[in-house]
């Protein structure tokens, strides 16, 4: 039976995260400093010449793809173009399964940009945004600029490893290609995959960052994957989760639940551990009272908002985000003080869930503001829905799940937590470790599909 | 949604009809639609699947509903002698999932369940949206922007048969086949899913028809 989510869970999420709307700051009050980037080429990218309002989208991502297709759904009017830098997709969501052996690469990666603009009736466009006008509504991309009505910059997360105790550089650098956390970039989930494939027995630790991450059940779910793995090759392996926050961060029974029911001598899960170095060398992850040895490990730091957001001149005031996000307003997506430049996807300032879901629900809401705001319209704030499941169990597939939509606060302007009607479904079973794939297959056709 | 103003009423839309008959060919006969969970059946075309659900106690009433791709409708009652037997497009509005030989993630939930939380509910896994077969198909809770899509049928008291007659959906349907174009030629061959039903139609037990059916 589906139960209420707890308390702890809610304030696990709200934590560190909830500054993100600091009371008492109303909203556009404050405009984003002009940092007015340098707009690189002033050659104009070659591009069909617009037919209606040019909507630009930057980053191919859950929350890309979806405004560019709903986008031109809601206001086919608009001409639509996807920037986006990659020239190969692979999702973020469903990798964990991956390492495991539940799905293949080609789940999380025969999905094509090209497919998706054909089918939805807009351009992608291969390119790396250099730099934003913003009085000149031009974006400045590798292959030349591109002049704009709206624009759209979803370049999801980077990593933060200044938080967890690496500062130098070369260090970080390091510390991303050894031991990447699996979370930014698709070429780290190759890496995790063959590293768990590999694993012939020792510690393999996981890291929880504190804050807002992206996908916070995540970790979680990968260490019961590895574990699957272990416990199935009979190795003599633990799987250390080494979490900065003081409890599971999300679905934490049915978390506990696995990891004592089904990787009793496998999973050992610390909490409160703030990490505050790293020993690439002799292989030690540094607290300030200990030091945790091992083996192989998948080291998730803190996240911000992709850097391209500080690069643009769009970061909120640390007052307004503790984690680098975008100076957005919570209801609209609009930089504060334009309402031609938005912000969506893992770079908002939101303190919900950093996820592919809630992407792909906020990007539906997103395109209808668009839509609505191309026609000098506007419309009611929607909560995004985040729907999400764990697989905690490979053989037999097994998953926990949680549905939730969250509260906003007009008076204060800030998202207050979860809604009433957020449902956890915390008794694993297969019916939802089969969902779990359906789930992921339907995204892919949202944002891919007609 | 769940406007039934008079005003919006628009007919669906006719297809060749289709007698419903059982799995050995005879006509299928409405006392022999159980109330334990869907039959499925192709309609209006080859690759398109429906659930003709028997919804025991209950009436199903008729709805002035909207879908985003064909616009507005009115979903036919229920039919039969006790007014109970329904049927809709078996592909859901969130992101289309239908159920196949191999798994259906798409059920009549005759009795409630962890997502269904009452009996007499459509409940998609994928995603957790819960619909109400007797108010045509509209969503009780989940992500699904739309109610599920109606299928008409006549019945006939006189043998106590079922023939399908008409649809609404013609542009969701399209894009249903855009989504799963490789996997229809693949089970019906080129062009095969998107033949019309003629004459008659099978209707088979969804256990039957999906290797696995999740229990959500």
């Amino acid at each position: 039976m589906s139960t209420p989510i707890d308390r702890r869970d809610f304030l696990a999420l709200g934590g560190a995260v909830l500054v993100a709307g600091a009371p008492g700051i109303a909203a556009g009050a404050v405009p984003p400093k002009a940092v007015a980037p340098a707009v690189a080429t002033h050659a104009l990218a070659t591009l069909p010449k617009a037919k209606g309002p040019r909507l630009v989208i930057v980053g191919g991502g859950t929350s890309g793809l979806t405004i560019a297709k709903y986008a031109k759904k809601e206001y086919p009017r608009f001409d639509v173009v996807l920037v986006e830098k990659r020239d190969l997709y692979a999702s973020c969501f469903a990798s964990n399964l991956w390492y495991a052996g539940l799905i293949d690469l080609e789940f999380l990666a025969a999905h094509s940009f090209l497919d998706a603009a054909v089918n939805n009736h807009y351009l992608h466009f291969n390119a790396t945004v250099t730099g934003l006008d913003r009085t000149a509504k031009t974006v400045a991309t590798n292959k030349g600029d591109i002049k704009y009505d709206f624009l759209v910059v979803a370049p999801g997360i980077d990593y933060d490893y200044p938080r967890i105790g690496v500062t130098d550089p070369g260090a970080q650098l390091t510390l991303a290609q050894t031991y990447p956390g699996g979370f930014a970039r698709s070429t780290e989930h190759v890496t995790i995959r063959r590293k768990v494939q590999e694993f012939e027995g020792g510690v393999f630790v996981q890291t929880v960052p504190n804050g807002n991450y992206r996908c916070l059940p995540a970790p979680y779910e990968r260490a019961c994957l590895m574990a699957a793995v272990f416990k199935k090759r009979k190795l003599k392996a633990k799987v250390l989760v080494l979490d900065a926050n003081p409890e599971i961060t999300i679905k934490a029974k049915g978390f506990h639940d696995a990891f004592e029911q089904l990787y009793k001598d496998i999973i050992q899960w610390v909490p409160s551990v703030e990490i505050t170095g790293v020993d690439i060398d002799k292989r030690a992850i540094k607290t300030d009272f200990d030091s945790y040895d091992f083996d192989d490990a998948a080291i998730y730091p803190n996240i911000r908002a992709a850097t391209l957001i500080e690069q643009l001149g769009l970061m909120a005031p640390s007052d307004r985000s503790a984690q680098k996000e975008a100076n957005i307003d919570i209801r609209f997506y609009n930089l504060v003080g334009d309402p031609h430049v938005y912000v969506s996807g893992d770079s908002r300032r939101h303190p919900y869930s950093k996820s592919g879901n809630t992407a792909n629900s906020e990007g539906h809401y997103v395109a209808r503001v668009l839509a609505a705001r191309a026609q000098g319209k506007e419309i009611a704030w929607v909560s995004p829905e985040t729907i999400c499941y764990s697989m905690v169990n490979a053989d037999p597939m097994e998953a926990i799940s949680v549905d939730a939509r969250y509260t906003y606060d007009a008076r204060k302007d800030v998202i207050t937590g979860f809604s009433p009607d957020t449902k956890a479904f915390l008794n694993r079973d297969t019916a939802k470790g089969l969902a779990d794939l359906e789930w992921a297959r339907g995204m892919y056709r949202d944002m891919f599909n007609a | 949604m769940a406007c039934s103003l008079p005003g919006t009423a628009v007919a669906l839309q006719d297809f060749a009809p289709a007698r419903l008959v059982g799995e050995d060919g005879s006509p299928l006969k409405a006392t022999e639609v159980g109330t334990a969970e869907a039959m499925v059946f192709a309609y209006p075309y080859a690759g398109v699947p429906c659930f003709l659900i028997n919804l025991g106690a209950k009436r199903a009433h008729a709805h002035g509903l909207t879908s985003s791709d064909d616009g507005g409708y009115t979903n036919p009652p229920g039919v039969g002698r006790a007014g109970n037997l329904v049927a809709f497009v078996a592909i859901c509005t969130h992101q289309l999932t239908y159920p196949t030989p191999s798994i259906s993630y798409l059920r009549y939930a005759s009795t409630a369940s962890e997502l269904a939380t009452a009996p007499g509910r459509i409940v998609c896994c994928a995603h957790g949206s819960v619909f109400d077969p007797a108010e045509g198909g509209q969503k009780i809770s989940g992500p699904a922007p739309n109610p599920l899509l109606p299928v008409r049928l006549a019945y006939d008291p006189a043998n106590d048969g079922l023939t399908a007659t008409g649809t609404v959906g013609e542009k969701f349907l399209q894009r249903f086949f855009q989504n799963y174009k490789a996997e229809l030629i693949e089970r019906f061959g080129p062009g095969g899913y998107r033949q019309q039903v003629t004459g008659t139609t099978t209707a088979i037990a969804l256990g039957r028809y999906s290797r696995r059916v999740p229990a959500c």
